[in-house]
Formats: structure tokens, sequence, C-alpha cells
């Protein structure tokens, strides 16, 4: 008998009990929507978090934290380690800084600001693709750059910190702060040092002559002085100590390592390789791309029980698929038992009747998916407006509550398949199994 | 073209446990030739429809064998014996056995659609079948919407149209009134000097098995009598 033949009976067969029939696809079309939307919001916001990743400018970054010193501890790193991580493949740069060991105020025309200070290495911080949002990187020694909070916290000298206001976005209120030009502006960077225990402040002149963007992470705050290495030299030299630490001179260590170094990679597809053989050399780094991993791993999960909950929706509906079944091979009894004297074989009647329950998922599963894009895309359109609405917050832009890959359209037509599948075998079994002279005499 | 030999049957009645068994057919052994009409008569009972119903494949003997154009269909496999069923035999029953939500054209078609026809052929074969049995006019006529004579039309044309060398008949006038009857039977001794059928009719009206080359008889499972009728 032919596949069409077939499908022509599977047919003539499902017309003779439409309502039944539909309502069985209705079933399995809902269970399989519902499984697909259910997994779709992992989908959705796993798609935007692995976007907003990716897209961030940090996922180039490979931060150094320090190297094995061989002992378990970490050492920090000297010029040498900078030299040798330049030199790797896919690297692009390594921007490092050294922080001044000391709380550092910074004043000018009747302003003040408590920042911290490091001595940044900006040829690096160039080639890094670090724009500024305004002015020049420092040339020389006396010039700085300063992080993008640092003018809107430039407070007025005469104002009790305790009774400022600040505006709606979290900043100083307009008049509680400095609002000129802050490129080109002097000011004296006021430091301690010690002498036979007591602490003496000094005073050395910088003037900013660039503004860096804002930080990439909106909760970082960069209020923060970059100043060149001939700066942090004299600061040191005043002091007598590295990193002009505040310690009486000779007491404490010698400390010339970068606190802090970050490796640029040439571009994404870079960063592992760089990873690897930074830790190859003993170096410990973090990445947000290692991030990406886990991030992934949890969204896997995520996915994997959404879809697990759907199958069980799936499973419900293949119950009312085995019913229709069920009755249809005891309904159409006689019929089956006069193909079979004619000589229908069990085989052919076997196929027939799990052709037709998996015509019933099939046909569910294509309105179901349809509904679902339908659902996803109402989702991806209703939701962010209900929701900035309601909470009165503008949501992240990009953000995809629901979004609907082909391989879990296709894990679900899979699922849904091999359920009414396995929904079709005990009738589609019972319908071979059925004595021809019983059913010919309508006892089945 | 049939040779049974020793056959037996029983029937096993009542609940588990509790069984007991009905000796149905008692060692039967007959031998149809290829181009005649048997008649099996026999009183109700007898055991005549269970033998045809052996013969069909429709249940299986306790013992003995069925042999049928020189294949032990005794032994056959469910899936073999719908196999030979298609490829050598045709039936005919009292009750016409049609599929009432299919038209006389459907119906006729089936055992071509169950052969893997194309469509072409079927049209074609299905179409001249219908001429033959004089039912062209009632192509898309669904069973309930026929006489009791032309559902057995409908019938013999389904039994027929893949030409098989065996029509087995159960009690084919059984429904029909005396005039209908005696067409039919015109019409099946007809086939059979036409075509060279080979008929096995199982009926309990002596007039019918007239129509019979040779008759047998069946009572109380056992064969009674095997040859011309009297």
């Amino acid at each position: 008998m032919k596949l069409k033949d077939q499908f022509r009976f599977i047919r003539q067969n499902m017309k003779k009990n439409k309502m039944r029939v539909f309502m069985t696809i209705l079933a399995s079309a809902m269970s399989v929507a519902f499984l697909i939307v259910l997994a779709s919001v992992a989908f959705g916001l796993h798609d935007t978090v692995i976007k907003d990743t990716i897209e961030s400018p940090e996922v180039t970054q490979i931060e150094v934290a320090g190297k094995d010193a061989g002992n378990g501890n970490a050492e920090s790193l000297t010029n040498q380690n900078i030299t040798e991580i330049e030199a790797l493949e896919g690297v692009n740069a390594v921007t490092r800084a050294k922080q001044v060991k000391q709380e550092t105020r910074y004043v000018t025309d009747g302003y003040e600001i408590y920042s911290q200070t490091f001595q940044s290495h900006f040829p690096s911080m160039k080639n890094a693709g670090i724009e500024l949002k305004e002015g020049s990187f420092p040339e020389t020694k006396d010039e700085v750059a300063v992080g993008y909070h640092f003018a809107l916290n430039l407070m007025k000298d005469d104002v009790d910190p305790e009774e400022v206001e600040y505006g709606e976005d979290g900043q100083l209120l307009p008049e509680y702060r400095f609002t000129g030009d802050i490129i080109g502006q002097t000011f004296d960077l006021e430091f301690k040092r010690m002498e036979d225990g007591e602490e003496i402040t000094e005073t050395v002149p910088v003037t900013v002559t660039g503004v860096l963007e804002q930080p990439g992470r909106e909760w970082y705050w960069d209020q923060n002085v970059y100043i060149t290495d001939e700066k942090l030299a004299e600061l040191e030299g005043i002091t007598g100590t590295s990193k002009a630490m505040l310690t009486d001179p000779g007491e404490a260590e010698e400390d010339t390592g970068y606190d802090t170094a970050t490796v640029y990679a040439d571009d994404l597809e870079a960063v592992k390789s760089v990873m690897t053989s930074l830790e190859d050399q003993g170096y410990y780094v973090y990445s947000i791309v290692s991030e990406m991993g886990q991030i992934n791993t949890l969204f896997n999960i995520a996915k994997a029980g959404l879809i697990f909950i759907g199958t069980i929706a799936i499973l419900i509906a293949s119950i009312g698929i085995f019913n229709t079944m069920t009755m249809a091979v005891t309904e159409r009894a006689p019929d089956i038992g006069i193909m079979k004297a004619i000589g229908a074989s069990p085989k052919v009647i076997k196929r027939i009747f799990l052709l037709e329950s998996t015509y019933i998922g099939l046909i569910g599963a294509i309105i179901g998916i349809a509904v679902s894009y339908i659902i996803s895309i109402g989702v991806n359109l209703a939701l962010p407006m209900i929701l900035e609405t309601v909470f009165e917050e503008e949501l992240p832009a990009g953000l995809q509550f629901s979004s609907i890959p082909f391989t879990l359209v296709l894990i679900a037509v899979v699922i849904c398949l091999g359920v009414t599948m396995l929904s079709g075998l005990r009738p589609a079994k019972r319908a071979t199994e059925i004595d021809v002279l019983k059913a010919m005499r309508r006892e089945v | 073209m049939i040779e049974i030999n020793q056959l037996s049957h029983q029937f096993v009645l009542g609940k588990k446990g509790q069984q007991s068994r009905l000796d149905v057919l008692k060692n039967i052994s007959l031998h149809v030739a290829q181009g005649g009409i048997v008649s099996i008569v026999g009183r109700s009972g007898s055991g005549k429809s269970t033998l045809l119903n052996l013969i069909s494949g429709f249940i299986r003997p306790t013992e003995g064998e069925i042999v049928i154009l020189d294949e032990k269909v005794s032994e056959f496999t469910e899936e073999e014996f719908a196999e030979f069923r298609l490829k050598n035999m045709g039936f005919i029953f009292q009750s016409f056995q049609l599929i009432p939500s299919m038209t006389a054209y459907e119906n006729i078609e089936l055992p071509l659609i169950l052969k893997g026809m194309s469509e072409q052929a079927r049209k074609q074969m299905t179409l001249e079948m219908m001429k033959t049995v004089g039912l062209e006019n009632f192509k898309d006529h669904y069973p309930s919407e026929l006489s009791g004579g032309q559902q057995q039309r409908v019938s013999i044309a389904r039994a027929l149209v893949l030409e098989p060398p065996l029509i087995l008949a159960d009690e084919p006038t059984g429904s029909l009134d005396s005039e209908t009857e005696a067409d039919l039977l015109a019409f099946i001794k007809k086939l059979n000097k036409e075509r060279g059928i080979t008929f096995v009719i199982i009926t309990h009206d002596d007039e019918v098995a007239k129509i019979g080359d040779r008759t047998i008889e069946i009572a109380d499972g056992e064969l009674v009598r095997n040859g011309v009728f009297a």
C-alpha cells in the first residue's frame, strides 16, 4: 500500500469524527505552544545577556591580578612581566597602573575632592582604544587625566558635606559642585609624608588635560586621577617611599609592581587563547568571557528545565491522542476486520494508525509553532511597554523576553512527534490484533 | 487447488481455569480441483463455516494441514497469509462486509490500493469491474444507498477485481430474495465458466448447493458426503 494512499485513508478516517480530532489537535497545539513559549523566555534572556556581553567593550579585556610566586602567593606584575605579556600573540595592548598608597586631595579655586590617584601608562591606554570623553591624554609630568565622575563630585570647599543635596540621577546638584570647564584646570595635589613619626602635608601642582569616558558598568564610580610615571616618581621622591606610601622612609618594603593590569586582546576569538597562554605562565587572570561559560551553563540548565516542564504538557496532551486513537480503533474495528479479511497485512494496519497519531501530532505541532511565534512577537512588543508603564523605569535597550530559535522548534517537533507516536503505538498494536471474524460480526 | 489433510479443529470454551474443548471439525480430508464449483452444505453448527474460515486463514487449525496452490498455508504467519489472501483469494460474505463510509467504487478499489497499484490502473480496473457486475451507474453510491443485490454485486466485484484464482463464498445468497439469488447464482456460474475461477460456496440451502459441480456435506464436524449432488 502506497504512502499516498495511507494518507488518504488517514484523512478519510479523521473526517469521521471531526470534533474529537479537532480537540486532540488543539490539545497538542497548546502543549507544543506551551513548551516553546516557556523555553523561549530562557532562550530570549540568554540571547540578550550574551549579546550584551559580546557587545560590551569589556569582552576583549583580561584582568591580570598577579603572578603565581611559586609558593601559592601572588606577586604583582613587573615591567618584565608586562613585556612578556605584550609579546603574546593576540595581545593588542596591556594597560597597567600603580596606586598611590594614601588618600590624596585635589584643591582648586574654592573646590576640593578626595580621590584615589593612579599612575597610568597612557600610551598603552591609547593602543587599547580607550577614548577620552574630552581633552587629551597627559604627556608631561604635571598633566593628569581624571575619571568621568571627578568633576561631578568636585565640591565647594565651604559646604558642609552633610548638607549637600543630590539630584534624581544621584549627582550633586550644580549649586554645590564645580560647573566650569575642567580641562586646563590646575589643582594642588595634596598628600602627606612621614618624618620622624609626624605627618607633613605636601602639595604639587597638576593640570587636567583629559576626562575619561563613563565606565561601561553603570554602577562603577570613577572619580580617580590618573598621573604620569614621572609624577609618581616626584611623589615617591618627596615621601621617600615607594608608591608614596605613608610610612617613614626606609620602614616599608620596596613595592614597584603594578597593582592592576588589563590585557586587551585583538578580538573576541583571541581572548581564549591569550587567557590560556597567561594561565600556562602562572598569571592569575579573569575575563568576562570566562563568565560567559558559566552564564551559558546556567541558561542551558534553565532551558533544559523549561523544556522538561513543556514536555510534561505534551505528555498530558498525548493522553488525549491515546484516547482518540483507542476510540478510533474501537469504532473502526469492523472496517479493520474487513480490510484484514481482503488481504491488508497487520503491518499496514499498524502503520496507518501510527501515521494517524503522528499526523495529529504534526498538525498540532505546526499550529503550536505558529501560535508560539505570534505569542513571542506579542510578548516582545507588549511586555516592555507594560513593565515600563508599571515600574516607570526604562528597560535596557535590546532586551528580548522571548526568542524562538530553529533548534527550539526542532526540539519541540521531535518531542511532540516522539510522544504522539508512542501514544499511538498501543492503539495501533491493538488494531493489528483485531480478530477478523469477531470484527465482521461487530463483536469488537 | 485446495488439499486438506486430516484437519481437526477445537474451540476452547468457558472462562480461564474452567475451560472445556469442543470438537468442531474432526479429521477432515478433501481435495478441491481447480476450475470447479464446490458447495459445502450442512446444518447450522455443523462446522461448514469453520472449515471455510480455516481455508481463509481467519482461524488456525488445531491439527492437520491445508495446502492451497501448492503452498502449505496452515503454516503461514499472519503477514504471509494476508499477502496470500490478497493475491489468491476473493471473499463473498452473507452480510456483504462493505465499508459503509466508502462508496461502491472505493470498496471495489480497496484490494487494488492494498496491492499498491497506481491510481490510473486502479481506476481502469475498478470501472471495468463495475461494468462487469452491472453497477457502472452506482459509482458514487454508499452501501446504505444500494439494495441487497447491488451490495452483493459490489462485494463480488471487490472479490474479483484482482482476478484471484479462488473465491470463497459464505452463504452468498443468505440475505437476498429468490429472484436476486437466481441472478447471482447465474453470475457465479458465468464467471466460473468464462474465467475459470474456482468457487467454494458454503450454504445450508440445497437449491444454492446445486450450482456446484460437487457437494460436500458436513455433519457434527465430520465429512458425511463428498461427491456429486444427488
